[in-house]
Order: C-alpha cells, then structure tokens, then sequence
C-alpha cells in the first residue's frame, strides 16, 4: 500500500531593504509518474501576485511569478497531495542491460546527456579511477549500489557544511554534506563508470513508522536516479529505499537544473532564506 | 571598414544559384531549430547524433518548448560563401544568431550611386534599399498572434559595440526605436519600454545582443544588457524576440558539416550550395590525421564568430602549431577542420594601381515566414593587407559593392 502525503512548503525571503521588482522561478509541484499521483498542488507568492506555470526541459512544472511592487520580504507557499508507491526495487533481469549494451544505447542517444559530467559533477581522474576499480567486475545494478554505499561511508551528513554551489568534488574533498552533495557525488562517480544518471529534486517523510494523521517535519530531499535497462531511484543520503515516503517534484543533470527557487531582483545585495516543510501523512 | 572603389560582378544566373542555395539554406536551418527546440527527430533517426547538441555551448535548454508565433527563428541570416579552385561557390559558414555587415551593404551602394548617380538609370542597379522595408515586414509578421499593429524595436548592447552604427541605421531605417536593455522593463509578463510619452508595450524584439546577455534570470546574472523577465514574457506569447534565442546551435561549425545531409533529411532535396570539404575530430583517426597534418589544413574553433580563434596552418609557426596540438587534442568537439581554399580574388585599388585581393561573398537574407528573401548582391569582404587571408573586418578586411546583374561591368 502507498501513503497519501500532504505537503505544506513554506519559503521567507527577507531582504536587507527594499526589493523594487523581482523576477522568480519556482519548481515546488510534484510530478505525476507511473510511481506517483499528484492529486493537489498549489503555489502562491503572496496576494495579488500572479503565478502561471509552464513545463521546462526537464518536465519540470515551473511556478513563475513577478513581484512589481516595492516589497522586503517574499512568502513562497507551495502545498501539494500526493499518492505515493512503496518500493519497486530492481526490475526482473530480463529488463536490464549488460555493461556493453548500456555502451551501445548510450553512445549516441538521449541517454548521453545525463551521462556527460556538468560543472557541479565534475571529479578528478583520481576519484573516477577508485570508483572504477571499486566496481571492477559487478553488474550495472550492484556498482550503482556500491556507488551509493561508498559516497555515505566517505561523506558525513553535516547541515550547513556546504551550499548549494558546492560541487561534488568540493564535497568529496571536505567529506561532509547534505543530501544535495551525496546526491551529485553519487551522480559524479555513477556517470565515471558509465552509468547514466539523473539528480532527484522532493521531498522526504522523515519516518517509515509514520502513522496516518501524524505531521511531520520534512525537508526538501534529493536523491538519484541511474539507468540499466530503466531508471532506478537510490538515496545515498538515507540509504533507505525509495518508495512511499519519497515525493518526486523534478529531474535534471544536477542541482543547478531543478533549484527549488530561483529569483533574480533590483536592491540591496543580501538577503536571509527561511525554509520550512511540513510532511502529513493522510492515509 | 573601408569600402574598395571598384564594384563586385556576379553574373546574373550565378546570382540566381546563389540566392536558391541561400534560401535552402535558410529553410534547413529553420527545420533544425524547430526540431532541436522540439521533438528531436532527426537526432532520434540517426542523421546526426545527439552528442552534438549536448556539446554545444550554444545550445540554451531555457527555450526549450518555446514556438515562435510564426514559426520563425531566423529571421535574420547571413551566409559566408567563397568560390572554390573550380570557381563554384560553396558555404564556409552559417551565421544565424544576431549576423551584422548588412549596414555596409546599405552604405557601399548608396555611396557608389552618388558618385556615379548615371549608373543606376543606366544599368538597371537594383537599390538596397528594399532591405530595411523587407526586415521591418519579416519582424511585424514575427509579431504574438492577434496584435494588429505591432510594436518593433532594436535593441543594442549600447554605444561600445562594434556594431552600434549598424544597429542606429538599421532603427533609423526602419523607423523604429533603438533600445537598451535599461530601457526595456517586463511588468506581468509583459515587455514595455519607457518613452517620452510614458511607457509602451513592446511586441517585437529585434535583438542585437547575444543570447548570454539577454535575461539574467535565465542566463548570465551579471548582464546589465538584457531585461529580466524577457525570456518568460517571449514563453507566454507576448513578445517575440528575433533572431531566436539559441541559434547558435545550429550554426555551430560540426553541425554545418551535418547541413548536406539534413538538407536531404528535412527537405527531401539536394543541396544547391556544398559545403567546403571538412573534417569532424570525433573520429580518433581523424583526429590524429588532421594533427600530423596541422601545417596543411585551416582549424576553426566550432563556436567562433568573426573569424576569431581560427588558425590557418600554412601560415603559423612550428610553435604555433604545437600550442594547437595541444589544444585540439584536449578538446577536440571544440574544433573542426577544412582544407584550406585558395580564395578566389578580385581586383582593388591599391594605392594608384589595381591589385588583386581575396574576397568572399556574405549573402543576407530575410524570412518573413512567407518567404525568405535574399538582399541582391550581399556584401563583399576584401582582405586588403596584401598576404593577407582572412577578409573579417576585425582582421583588417574591406568591403566592396556588389551587384548581381552584370550590370556594372559592361554597362555604360
């Protein structure tokens, strides 16, 4: 059985003075997918400004909204509900591919780009050649996972050590991060031993026990997704599995294709951002 | 850019073969961005791989879905074409991001006719004039569907470009207002400019500032050229911004090398113009061929314009030539390579006397979405430093003007 979520996303920008005009992007509303229904969403910027959307690249649902009126502070709501699946787990080996035949699709198809490193995956030779020597020998499956469980043994989930420029590299180097940098270094090492694979934009139900009616608080999550015959989800953060408590909101090469919120303003340089996220479980 | 006194002839079916190449050329490029903007066909069958695009540094997935009201992404483009050994002309390069030189071709025919005013009346010399009518046209009809009178503006990167003359004539012409991105504010989605007389909604851009400069939403954050708000207000159907945002990746120089083939991809036909015979360096064989060959072929970065960055092996030092071994072989999807052409020449005036001096030929044409229109003569580029190759007037070329109908030659 899957879960029914209610998603409460609260986003406060204080400025150090007043903003004349701002010009904004949200990617805050899940996705629908074989995995996942959207039955609800809903983003607001405060009254009278207007949001419309439209879908990006990616797929993404991009809440787009200017703000024309001199302001200090800017509220972003964004409340979705969602049905979510427990678990798929690896699909029957007659669906998945060999090292050479993931070669062989890769080579020149739409694959490529999510196989190609970006300025926040790019890692040195050095790293690439342990993690292909470390995943000498295993199908594409197991090295994925292999993958997933070296990058959490070497980098310990601390907040606030990194920011959202922090490339995978820098996290590497540091051995400390948050979900977003073991998400890249995950996709970094995936993508060196010839795996395609896709950052994960969402967000996650902090508890597998949660019972229905109890609220949480959540936070924005992310985690990869890899391909070896079909996309494959894994949360290197969490190593748990991805199923009911996982919410899919976008997809992309890296952090820099789905941030949740992009502003660009006239005014003072500075600012403070406050995030919170509720997670509801309903049924 | 100085202009050479003595007229270009192209004899008038020559001129006709040039102009059907030219506007096959144009109807192909369209073809390609709708396709790369849109569902990838000609990737998906395999005509050319979709690495290329991926590689691109110009290819802007922020407009992805984007579907000019008319269909039109180019409506500007500028072709460089030269005659080979055999005297055809082929296509060296693609030019359909923001192309200039137009403003020369304006200059150099009204100059010459008011030196000579007998020459048109006898012979027939079509004016240029018609350009700046048949540009306004083509933005007008690039115009969101329903706007009865549209409002067209140019918008320059300010008075420090290279190209600021042409920007002011081009406005002038037209009849339109010459903008900075300072002028332009989006309000609701929408693109106004202040004037005099308060502030105007915009319905056209015509946009002489590069892609990377236009929207720090969505591209550099820095840029003080553009107007925030551009690229989502052209997403909504409210303004039309010309040429496309994104083209470049269609006149990357390794998607050129793929332009024969989707001629016959797209169009079903043959094409008019062929290219000048080149090299991708994907193929390690290749690649390794064309680096123990350096000293015989010319290397052109793939994302230059203006004949930036191009080596031309015969020329360059060994010392040269090694850096650029080193610099392909790091990155050889930055580079492609042709066999270097003798140009054809064309004779100046040197001092007091008449030498000859390589030219190439750089048609325009005009795609209203109805038609694409190509100016009569285009321009002629003359490297005047005698040994000197390349004909971009920021390595010293020239101009002349050119006539296609034979007229100036026999005439009079």
């Amino acid at each position: 059985m899957g879960w029914r979520l209610r998603i409460e996303h609260t986003t406060s920008v204080t400025y150090t003075g007043p903003v004349l005009t701002s010009f904004n992007e949200a990617r805050m509303t899940p996705l629908t997918l074989p995995t996942q229904v959207t039955l609800e969403s809903r983003v607001t910027a405060g009254p009278g400004v207007p949001v419309w959307t439209y879908n990006d690249y990616w797929g993404t649902y991009v809440s787009v909204f200017d703000v024309p009126e001199p302001h200090d502070e800017l509220v972003i709501r964004a409340a979705a509900t969602v049905e979510t699946e427990p678990p798929r787990g690896i699909p029957a080996a007659a669906e998945r591919v060999s090292w050479g035949q993931l070669g062989e699709k890769v080579t020149d198809g739409r694959l490529l780009e999510f196989l190609m490193p970006t300025a926040l995956t790019a890692v040195t030779r050095e790293i690439s050649a342990a993690a292909i020597a470390a995943t000498a020998g295993l199908s594409p499956d197991t090295a994925a996972e292999a993958i997933s469980a070296c990058v959490r043994e070497h980098v310990t989930y601390v907040p606030g050590a990194t920011g959202v420029r922090t490339s995978a590299q820098e996290a590497w180097d540091k051995g400390q991060g948050v979900c977003q940098d073991m998400a890249q270094l995950t996709l970094a090492l995936m993508r060196t031993v010839g795996l395609p694979a896709r950052y994960v934009s969402g967000y996650l139900h902090p508890r597998a026990d949660a019972e229905p009616g109890t609220t949480a608080v959540g936070q924005s999550h992310a985690w990869v997704e890899y391909w070896a015959g079909s996309w494959v989800p894994l949360d290197p953060t969490s190593g748990a599995a991805v199923g009911e408590r996982h919410v899919v909101v976008a997809r992309g090469r890296d952090y820099a294709d789905v941030p949740p919120l992009k502003g660009i303003y006239h005014g003072p340089a500075g600012g403070d951002m406050r995030v919170t996220v509720e997670v509801t479980r309903l049924a | 850019m100085p202009t050479d006194l003595i007229p270009r002839v192209i004899d008038a079916a020559e001129w006709d073969l040039v102009a059907r190449g030219v506007r096959q050329r144009v109807r192909v490029l369209e073809a390609f961005l709708a396709d790369v903007y849109g569902p990838g066909r000609a990737f998906d069958d395999g005509v050319l791989p979709w690495s290329l695009v991926f590689t691109s540094e110009k290819f802007r997935r922020e407009v992805a879905g984007i579907t000019p009201p008319n269909g039109v992404r180019v409506q500007v483009a500028g072709l460089d074409l030269i005659r080979d050994e055999k005297g055809e002309f082929r296509v060296l390069e693609d030019n359909v991001r923001v192309p200039s030189g137009v403003s020369y071709v304006l200059e150099n025919r009204s100059a010459m006719i008011g030196l000579f005013p007998a020459l048109p009346r006898d012979n027939k010399i079509p004016h240029a004039d018609e350009y700046p009518s048949r540009l306004l046209a083509a933005l007008r009809a690039a115009a969101p569907p329903g706007v009865a009178d549209p409002f067209v503006v140019v918008l320059t990167p300010g008075v420090h470009n290279a190209a600021y003359f042409e920007h002011t004539l081009l406005a002038r012409l037209m009849g339109v207002e010459l903008v900075e991105g300072r002028d332009l504010f989006c309000r609701g989605s929408r693109v106004y400019v202040h004037t005099t007389h308060g502030r105007r909604p915009v319905d056209v851009i015509y946009r002489r500032v590069d892609d990377d400069w236009l929207d720090p939403l969505h591209f550099r954050p820095d840029s003080l050229l553009g107007c925030p708000g551009l690229v989502n207000a052209a997403r909504r159907g409210t303004v039309t911004i010309a040429n496309g945002i994104g083209n470049g990746v269609a006149d990357d120089k390794l998607i050129y090398t793929y332009m024969p083939d989707l001629i016959r991809y797209y169009l079903g036909e043959e094409p008019v113009l062929e290219n000048v015979e080149s090299y991708r360096l994907d193929d390690p064989d290749v690649l390794d061929w064309v680096l123990s060959d350096l000293g015989g072929l010319v290397l052109k970065p793939v994302d230059g314009a203006g004949g930036a960055g191009i080596a031309i092996g015969p020329k360059a030092t060994a010392a040269e030539l090694a850096a650029l071994t080193t610099e392909v072989r790091a990155n050889p999807r930055g580079w492609m390579a042709q066999r270097p052409i003798a140009l054809s020449t064309s004779p100046v005036l040197a001092g007091e006397k008449l030498a000859p001096r390589p030219i190439d030929l750089r048609p325009f044409a005009v795609n209203d979405g109805a038609d694409v229109w190509v100016l009569p003569g285009g321009l002629t580029r003359v490297a005047l430093k005698e040994g000197e190759l390349t004909v971009n007037s920021s390595q010293g070329g020239g101009s002349k003007d050119t006539g296609e109908r034979g007229a100036w030659e026999r005439g009079g």
